[in-house]
């Protein structure tokens, strides 16, 4: 049996972890490589197809709810009745104790409580790609609006 | 106790009011709305007790010492009954509250928007519910009601528009703002029903500046007020706005100049719309506009163009299907003011509390149109 004398080992442990690390650290500084035109037009179509799924429900669409798996209203009514360009959802505003429900609540919170109240829809998953989308459409319309948490 | 541990107990207590509801919301005190030509100087509202609750008109001439009421409803978006019939159950209400006015009033106006896709269906229930009304009923489109089949069913059930007519001294108009939306369907090859739900989004973007008088609409309105003394009452009924509130939502009609040149020689000239199911108020020149409350579900205001003039109207419980809805009662005062009064269901009218005051609400939301519907 040949023996691999400490030295020899020692340093292959070292050479092992330095390339590990080195592996680690350029997967930690990765986002400090500015990032392509492409890519930023991928990052931003990711998101618009987020908004626009997320505007079809927000307006009723039947064949985006069948898509995801939701049932946003059983009443004919879609957000955007009460909601044009989404107004007065408020996204800036949440966190915030919100006194329909009672409790200290986020805008998803809220998304599922217009859905089973008003809407008398079913309550949707509320880390699914419905409520991302819902939320997506949501505060690309409010964007620019002041960041105001709590407030009334 | 101390006042930290005193305030946590004041906190709780507010918090969990029955049923999440402020203690101010359950006093259900009313409110009367006094146009701005008649508030000057004195209070703009005042107290008003249980009343039943619609949009009627009051009107009361020293000219002839006449007076009479009549009742507005609109915006009651109708669908069939197995759909839903929280909308049915509204317009029932106010339909009951105009039938037992007392004294009655003289007639009723609908000012549009009876159903919610213009299905027949919707029209036939709104006919068959509106039979309950039994004194004169009036009738303008809204494009609810409209772009299915392009006014046919609604022109058969309830006449064509314009019209006018003349009742103790007041010369009553109604206009026809819905009709004249450009073409956006024939080269998109859209179904009829897809028209129309294009037409139903208030936010959607396809119909563009649908809301219009339209040329010969203009002139019909001359030539029908060339006889009428200059400084007679004159009350025209419209379902959208004849000012520039909100051109993306068409609370306007695209060609207001020329609506406020042809009504600009008359010194009282009174406006009443629906549409925009909301407490508005606004004044041109001589022309008094006066939005009215729907009954199904109100809009909240629109990101500008809000009219000063406007006191704006409570933020509604949107749990509360009764809440920031109803119709209205108006007057033609002897000084020729027409004086409303909305009868809203639920809560007050008006955003009075000091610290909590309706469009001031949203000083910090920024709003940008849609962009899926133009894909």
């Amino acid at each position: 049996m040949t023996h691999i004398r400490p030295k020899v080992l020692l340093t292959g442990a070292g050479l092992a972890a330095l390339v590990v690390l080195s592996a680690a650290i350029d997967q930690a500084f990765a986002h400090k490589a500015p990032h392509t035109k492409e890519q930023l037009l991928a990052f931003e179509q990711v998101f618009m197809d987020q908004v626009i799924a997320g505007d079809h429900l927000f307006h009723g669409d039947p064949a985006t709810e069948k898509r995801l798996g939701v049932k946003l209203s059983n009443t004919g009514m879609a957000c955007a009745m009460c909601h044009p360009y989404t107004s007065d959802t408020h996204p800036h505003e949440f966190p915030k104790y919100q006194e329909q429900m009672a409790q200290f609540a986020t805008l998803r919170d809220m998304i599922n409580w217009c859905i089973e109240k008003p809407n008398e829809g079913e309550k949707i998953d509320p880390d699914g790609e419905a409520m991302k989308a819902l939320e997506a459409y949501i505060y690309y319309s409010n964007r620019n609006s002041k960041l105001d948490p709590g407030r009334h | 106790m101390n006042d930290s541990k005193s305030r946590r107990l004041d906190t709780g207590q507010c918090l969990h009011a029955p049923a999440g509801r402020s203690p101010h919301s359950a006093t259900m005190t009313r409110r009367i709305f006094l146009h701005k030509s008649l508030y000057i100087g004195a209070a703009g509202v005042s107290a008003y007790g249980f009343f039943p609750l619609l949009n009627t008109l009051d009107i009361a001439l020293a000219a002839t010492g006449q007076s009479f009421k009549f009742a507005w409803i609109s915006d009651t978006h109708l669908y069939p009954k197995d759909v839903n019939t929280r909308f049915v159950e509204k317009t029932v209400r106010a339909i009951k509250e105009t039938q037992a006015m007392n004294p009655p009033a003289d007639f009723l106006i609908f000012g549009g928007d009876l159903a919610q896709l213009g299905d027949p269906v919707e029209l036939q229930l709104g006919a068959e519910l509106l039979k309950e009304v039994t004194i004169k009923k009036v009738y303008i489109p809204g494009e609810h009601d409209w772009y299915l089949d392009m006014g046919a069913t609604w022109n058969k059930m309830f006449g064509e528009s314009p019209w006018s007519f003349d009742h103790k001294g007041v010369r009553f108009i109604g206009l026809d703002t819905v009709s004249r939306a450009p073409d956006f369907w024939t080269s998109r090859k859209m179904t009829p029903k897809e028209r129309m739900g294009h037409m139903a989004t208030l936010d959607g973007t396809l119909g563009g500046a649908w809301a219009a008088i339209g040329t010969q609409q203009l002139k019909w309105l001359t030539d029908k007020l060339t006889d009428w003394p200059k400084d007679a009452p004159v009350v025209v009924f419209s379902h959208n706005p004849l000012y520039e509130y909100y051109p993306p939502w068409n609370f306007w009609v695209r060609d207001w100049r020329e609506v406020q040149e042809v009504l600009k020689p008359y010194t009282d000239v009174t406006n009443i719309h629906g549409h925009t199911h909301q407490v508005l108020y606004n004044e041109i020149g001589k022309l008094r506009s006066i939005g009215m409350l729907a009954t199904s579900w109100p809009w909240p205001y629109a990101p500008e163009g809000v009219p000063v003039l406007t006191q704006p109207m409570i933020r509604a419980d949107p749990g509360d299907h009764f809440d920031g809805v109803g119709w209205s009662e108006l007057a033609l005062t002897a000084a020729g003011n027409v004086d409303n009064q909305y009868k809203m269901w639920r809560k007050d009218v008006f955003a009075a509390a000091p610290v909590d005051r309706g469009t001031e609400d949203n000083r910090n939301q920024v709003l940008s149109p849609r962009v899926a519907d133009r894909l």
